[in-house]
């Protein structure tokens, strides 16, 4: 009995075993969807393995891989196993579309694998015969032909047809130049309007964004806006194990995300001419107004002047860099700096000036050149000079300004006509480890050591003023050393068997142990003085101080060898406290 | 014994190496003297590549290098020297010297940046340690029953020290994220960007001395030159700063 049932199971394992022949297939599900809609294409490979299948591209059809999945199966007792390829395939316009042929490969040989897909108008828009008839996007700029650093506009509208719903939310990924753009573009919806198009209404969201390069050069925009369309769920199923573009929480509706067809806009960019360039260009490219302030304009020579310099106007401000004031030995000329400005169209700097002498009457005049965007010229706006008033100063510091020689006269002083000789070779020759030595790990321990030091000599000098303001501590400190010289004492006499001396050591260790120990006055240490404290000893004290008390006393043991009674008794003493010892009180 | 033997054979060794150098000093002083100043260049840079990094060897190649009519290396080499010896008269003029030839415009550096240039690196440590020693010797004097409030005043001294040595470390560690580099080719524009084909900013001539502002992983360098700030390629630039 108990070997049939082996056998009977031995037959099912057995023709579980038994596997169906190798095979590859393919197919899509469902065949027909509407534009709107999407398929699932699956390539699985039966009892075999095999990598997924480089998919032809199908004009019409935009086909993602997806992932691989594997499953196991028994029917009728035959296990199969399963290796599936799946594609997401979407549709950009109608009509009948093969997928394939594509070659397989797996363990029985070679495949051609094909699928068949029909696209048909959607349900809500009998006229639309493709995605980009239904939305679509369009891109122009305000400047045909821009110039480096010069900002110019992009427009940037998406097309909706009226029936559609969206969600509202825009991703732009990609299709701007890669190189030469002065950072990323930043976009934002300005506008919603409603717009007949040959007879249909669309829905139209424009966007906006300035772009500015680096380089001269042709620049080709074609931006790939993905938005999300709402499709109502209706007869369809969703495809996505994997998909995450999931309905609403009834499922009722699901959301599929679309990258939309756009214009390639072509802008090109000149260069900043190089030739007639004037030497007082600072990089501005744009068109700009210039002003400058100089105040106060009434000072005594070392005093301060500030000269505000404000540019404004439509360009590349934040590339500007200060308009140059005319080096003057009149002047002691400091760095401009840029002022922070409320207006998002001006730049502002600020540089200050110092008349060394009360000779000085103006500020000269100062020049911002730029690049006319409008007229392709350079531009130089003059402002100045500017009137100033300068009083001498008292004369001490009259003096200080005088001694301070100019820098061009410094030059002359130092440069002399050649270089300074050579050096002597030096005592020691280094290398580059030697200049680090601060990084090695000796100087490291060295430079701990005084804190260590400091450390150790605080804790003792804390350690010292404790004791010194506690006496109690102090004496409790002092009883163990205090009661070993006793024992020590006790030790000497027991071997010169000088047994009073013994006596008087052991109870001079008892007194002086425990008076520093408790704190006591040496005539107040009694056995009941240290039984108050130390109960968990009261045995062993009490037979130490009798006999003890006893022996100095006279009277003698009955023990005829007394040097055997002593080191009993030393022993007894000597435990006996250590004992104590670690009894807290 | 055999540590004593050892310990001898090192020190009999060093010494023979330091005498090579000397030679090899003594030899490129001689070769200099004479004009031959690319052989002097030679003969110097023999001794650094030994790992030798006095100042005075930097000094004196420099010297050699602008002898023999190469002004980006004698910069670079003069301003080596500088970092060791920043109060050195003569290592100031000659660079100073050296960037007048090239007709490079010099950095006017403020008063604290004067006054933080003023020791190097290893001085400002040395500072900071002195100062740091009697911090830790006035704090054991307070231990002590002296007047208390005398040394707690005495104490804001090395504070001061460390402070300030604090600061000028980080000046000098400053090289570290600001490098400065010399120009070491000519016709080296600096651009509104770190693309080529960009816009001309300015321009700097060969032997110039350029401090990093930023660096762009594409082989693009932001300096700052005469109060401006540009793009290099590193193609056009030796970096000098560790």
């Amino acid at each position: 009995m108990r070997n049939s049932s082996l056998l009977i199971l031995c037959s099912i394992f057995a023709l579980a075993g038994t596997a169906r022949a190798a095979d590859v297939q393919m197919s899509i599900e469902p065949q027909l969807i509407s534009l709107l809609d999407r398929a699932v294409l699956k390539v699985e490979f039966i009892n075999a393995s095999g990598k997924a299948l480089d998919i032809p591209q199908v004009d019409g059809l935009n086909i993602q891989y997806r992932g691989q999945s594997s499953e196991t199966s028994i029917v009728n007792m035959k296990r199969t196993s399963k290796v599936v390829h799946t594609y997401l395939v979407t549709p950009s316009k109608v009509g009948d579309f093969t997928i394939g042929p594509v070659t397989a490969q797996y363990k029985g040989g070679d495949k051609e694998l094909s699928a068949q897909l029909r696209v048909i108008k959607p349900r809500d828009d009998k006229e639309a015969q493709a995605i980009s008839e239904l939305m679509y996007s369009q891109i122009s700029s305000d400047r045909e032909a821009p110039h480096v650093q010069e900002p110019f506009g992009l427009t940037l509208k998406v097309f909706i047809r009226d029936g559609v719903q969206i969600d509202g939310n825009f991703s732009i990924r990609g299709g701007m130049p890669e190189n030469g753009m002065d950072g990323e573009l930043q976009w934002e919806i300005v506008n919603r309007t409603r717009q007949e198009i040959n007879g249909t209404i669309f829905g139209v969201y424009t966007l906006v964004s300035t772009a500015k390069t680096l380089t001269a050069g042709t620049f080709t925009f074609q931006p790939q806006v993905q938005m999300n369309v709402i499709i109502p769920r209706q007869n369809r199923r969703s495809y996505g194990f994997d998909d995450p573009f999931f309905g609403d929480f009834f499922g009722r509706q699901e959301t599929r995300p679309i990258v939309l067809d756009c214009n390639r806009l072509e802008v090109n960019v000149r260069a900043v001419p190089v030739t007639g360039r004037p030497d007082s260009f600072t990089g501005g490219i744009g068109i700009f107004g210039f002003n400058v302030e100089v105040g106060p304009k009434e000072v005594k020579a070392g005093e301060p002047i500030t000269v505000k310099m404000r540019i404004s106007g439509k360009g590349n401000l934040s590339q500007i860099t200060p308009p140059q004031i005319e080096e003057s030995h009149d002047f002691k000329l400091y760095d401009a700096r840029t002022v922070a400005t409320d207006n998002p169209n001006e730049i502002c700097f600020e540089q200050v000036l110092i008349p060394k002498s009360d000779s000085v009457t103006n500020v000269p005049p100062i020049k911002f050149s730029y690049f006319n965007t409008k007229t392709t010229d350079f531009r130089t706006i003059s402002q100045g000079p500017f009137p100033v008033q300068v009083e001498a100063a008292p004369q001490q510091a009259a003096q200080v300004i005088a001694t301070v020689p100019s820098t061009i006269q410094q030059e002359t002083k130092i440069l002399g006509r050649d270089i300074v000789y050579l050096k002597p070779a030096p005592d020691h020759w280094k290398n580059e480890s030697d200049l680090n030595w601060y990084r090695k790990p000796l100087m490291r321990i060295l430079l701990a050591l005084p804190l260590l030091l400091l450390i150790l000599v605080t804790g003792g000098t804390a350690r010292k003023n404790k004791l010194a303001n506690n006496v109690a501590l102090a004496r409790r400190q002092k009883a163990p050393k205090a009661a070993r010289k006793q024992v020590q004492l006790a030790e000497q006499s027991m071997r010169k068997q000088d047994e009073s001396a013994f006596y008087e050591a052991l109870w001079n260790a008892l007194a002086e142990y425990f008076g520093h120990r408790l704190n006591l006055a040496p005539g107040e240490v009694s056995l009941q003085a240290v039984l108050s404290s130390f109960s968990d000893a009261e045995e062993d004290l009490r037979a130490l101080f009798s006999v003890v008390e006893q022996r100095r006393y006279g009277i003698q043991s009955e023990q005829e060898n007394s040097k055997d009674e002593m080191k009993s008794l030393l022993h007894k003493l000597t435990a006996t406290l250590k004992a104590c010892e670690r009894i807290k009180v | 014994m055999k540590l004593f033997l050892s310990m001898c054979t090192a020190l009999a060794l060093s010494s023979l190496t330091a005498f090579a150098q000397q030679e090899q000093f003594s030899s490129a002083q001689i070769a200099y003297d004479a004009g031959r100043y690319a052989e002097a260049v030679l003969l110097y840079e023999k001794i650094l590549d030994q790992g030798i990094a006095n100042p005075e060897v930097h000094y004196n190649i420099a010297n050699a290098y602008f002898k023999d009519s190469d002004l980006p290396k004698a910069v670079w080499h003069y301003q080596k020297a500088w970092y060791e010896m920043p109060r050195d008269p003569d290592v100031k003029a000659n660079l100073h010297f050296a960037l007048n030839a090239a007709g490079a415009i010099e950095a006017k550096p403020a008063f604290t940046e004067r006054l933080l240039c003023s020791l190097s690196k290893s001085e400002w440590i040395i500072a900071a340690t002195a100062g740091y020693l009697l911090l830790i010797l006035l704090l054991l004097l307070l231990q002590v029953k002296t007047s208390r409030r005398l040394v707690v005043k005495l104490c804001l001294v090395p504070l001061g020290i460390i402070l300030l040595s604090t600061f000028g470390w980080l000046r000098w560690n400053q090289l570290q994220t600001h490098p400065d580099w010399v120009v070491v080719k000519t016709e080296a524009t600096a651009l509104f960007g770190p693309v080529k084909g960009s816009t001309a900013h300015f321009k700097i001539p060969i032997g110039a001395l350029v401090r990093q502002r930023s660096i762009d992983p594409k082989g693009w360098v932001e300096v700052e030159y005469d109060g401006k700030q540009g793009w290099l390629e590193t193609e056009y630039i030796s970096r000098i700063s560790p």
